[in-house]
């Protein structure tokens, strides 16, 4: 697989994080260039959704640097707010606002922070909606939405941002199996119209046919980063080998 | 159905699957039964209070005449509406109820903050809400309502009784209320602030457009709860001299040597508390049967 990537989006050198005395990242270094791909795979409690959560800062890292777009995250001026209109998440559990209609989660961003009118929200709302083929879902409830449903809505929430990076945190494994394929549906449509994501997954087919790049993490470290082929078909690492082994069955 | 393999009954014994006690009566018998049992229970209430041994409570609780004139008042008498004073009861919560529900939201949100520069004023939350939960309303508005006006400071001594009364109702309710709504926002998930956060929210439109809407609807019964009590504690305002309801009953009391009064005004609160209270048990009721079926 072979596409335009542009300039780097996120750059991450070293990166340590600690909660309490345990260290959970333990120096990750990775780069993102626009368009890019990357899935980042590993057992878990190997430090997948802490690093995605580094990347928007809903966690402080102790060492090393992240820098989204040529700016330093850990920079005392920058604004935490800036950074995640820019960087979208999308959580394992979607958690959706259950008081708010399907229309008014995707709008809440937009309108409160982006300041658009209702009326400009609602109409590219409407269109994202559209998209992912659930715009006849606007006014329903949260609660009256399958899983995959609900997650598509979610995704759809962060696109309303118009993000330049989209950080997917297991975004299957609360589904039941036969919702997981609409969800891997749409993230594949993204991929495809060119979004910048870093994905932590457990999904390795997904992974192969959708990453640029995939990072295998163990402890706290990138044991091991090449295209799809090189990680998944010809590992050059034996617990590589040992993780997928594992994760075949 | 064929039998093969092991059989999953092993034993052939009959079951029972009857009550033990007699079996409930349902549909038409069961109407029949509750209406019996219903006028049974209202005659044998009737007889009671119509006895001639019932005739000294009648007189002194129930007489319609003294209700009337405990309800409408006689100025010739010196005899104040109970009617009238139960307008300021009714107004007197409202403003209260309003007053309350704002400042016990800033009392619950200090107190779930926490930054270092708020620290001391977390401390004086917590302080307050010890406080005023735990001294009696009566009391404090003894030393609130002749304390301060005993203290000949400028302007804030010279307010009327019931401005005092006012201050002492939102005071010692909002410490209840900002308990109230402090469960209802710590019963919002984290992941649904963090979700809030990650769409560039910042904590005051978090707070505002996530959290809050969510807390209120998670506690919206006890809310209710509190503002049938604190339109009934405005009763407690009589202590200051303030002509409401219960005060006005008093005087025709005292004058009339008859407990009518209390009666009729008793039944004023109950046609505000009753129609609040089953409001509120519907909501529950309502809110039940949402998450029974599956919501949140
Ligand atoms: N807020 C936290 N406090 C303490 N420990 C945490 C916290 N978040 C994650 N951890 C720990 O960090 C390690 C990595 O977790 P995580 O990043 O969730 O891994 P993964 O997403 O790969 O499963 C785990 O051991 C987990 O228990
Ligand atoms: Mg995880």
């Amino acid at each position: 697989m072979s596409k335009e990537l542009g300039s780097t989006i996120l750059k991450a050198d070293r990166v340590h994080k600690s909660f309490g005395d345990l260290e959970v990242l333990r120096g990750i270094s990775l780069d993102l260039a626009a368009h890019q791909v990357t899935c980042l795979i590993g057992s878990s409690g190997s430090g997948k959704s802490t690093f995605l959560r580094c990347c928007n800062l809903l966690e402080r890292i102790d060492g090393g640097t992240i820098e989204l777009l040529n700016h330093d995250l850990a920079d005392e001026q920058i604004d935490e707010n800036a950074v995640r209109r820019h960087v979208g998440m999308v959580f394992q559990s979607y958690n959706l606002f259950p008081h708010l209609s399907v229309l008014d989660n995707v709008t809440l961003g937009p309108r409160r922070v982006l300041k658009q009118s209702k009326s400009e929200a609602e109409a590219h709302a409407t269109e994202l909606l559209a998209r992912i083929g659930l715009d006849a879902k606007a006014n329903e409830f949260p609660d009256r939405l399958s899983g995959g449903q609900q997650q598509r809505v979610a995704i759809a929430r962060s696109l309303a941002m118009n993000p330049r990076l989209l950080l997917l945190d297991e975004v299957t494994s609360a589904l039941d199996p036969e919702l997981v394929g609409e969800v891997l549906d749409l993230i594949g449509d993204l991929a495809a119209q060119g979004m910048t994501m870093l994905i932590a997954t457990h999904e390795m087919g997904f992974a192969r046919q959708v990453a640029d790049t995939i990072c295998y993490l163990e402890d706290g470290l990138i044991v091991e980063q090449g295209s799809p082929a090189q990680v998944l078909d010809n590992p050059s690492h034996a617990s590589t080998q040992r993780f997928l082994n594992r994760s075949m069955d | 159905m064929t039998q093969s393999g092991p059989s999953l009954s092993a034993t052939e014994e009959p079951i029972n699957l009857y009550a033990s006690s007699r079996p409930r009566l349902r549909g038409r018998s069961g109407t029949i039964a509750s209406a019996i049992s219903t006028t049974v229970v209202i005659a044998l209430l009737v007889i009671l209070i119509a006895s001639p041994s019932a005739k000294p409570f009648r007189e002194g609780f129930l007489n319609p005449h003294q209700m009337w004139l405990a309800f409408a008042g006689d100025p010739m008498k010196g005899i104040l509406s109970v009617g009238k004073g139960f307008l300021l009861n009714i107004w007197l919560s409202l403003i209260c109820e309003v007053l309350v529900l704002v400042f016990a939201l800033a009392i619950a949100t200090l107190r779930l903050t926490s930054g270092p520069v708020l620290l001391p004023f977390r401390g004086i939350a917590i302080a307050y809400t010890d406080f005023a939960r735990g001294v009696p309303v009566i009391l404090v508005m003894l030393w609130i309502g002749f304390g301060v006006p005993a203290m000949n400071i400028p302007v804030i001594s010279t307010q009327s009784p019931v401005v005092y009364a006012g201050f002492v109702l939102t005071f010692s309710y909002s410490a209840y209320v900002a308990e109230v709504y402090r469960a209802g926002m710590l019963s919002v998930p984290r992941a649904q602030v963090q979700a809030a956060r990650s769409i560039g929210l910042s904590s005051r439109t978090t707070l505002r457009r996530v959290v809050l809407p969510q807390a209120v609807r998670n506690v919206l019964p006890a809310l209710l709860n509190d503002f049938a009590s604190l339109q009934k504690d405005t009763a407690i305002v009589s202590v200051l001299g303030v002509t409401e309801a219960t005060h006005a009953a008093q005087i025709a009391a005292g004058v009339e040597f008859n407990y009518s009064g209390y009666t009729i005004a008793s039944l004023l609160f109950l046609a505000v508390t009753v129609p609040l209270t089953r409001y509120t048990d519907r909501i529950m009721a309502k809110d039940r049967n949402r998450r029974l079926a599956g919501g949140l």
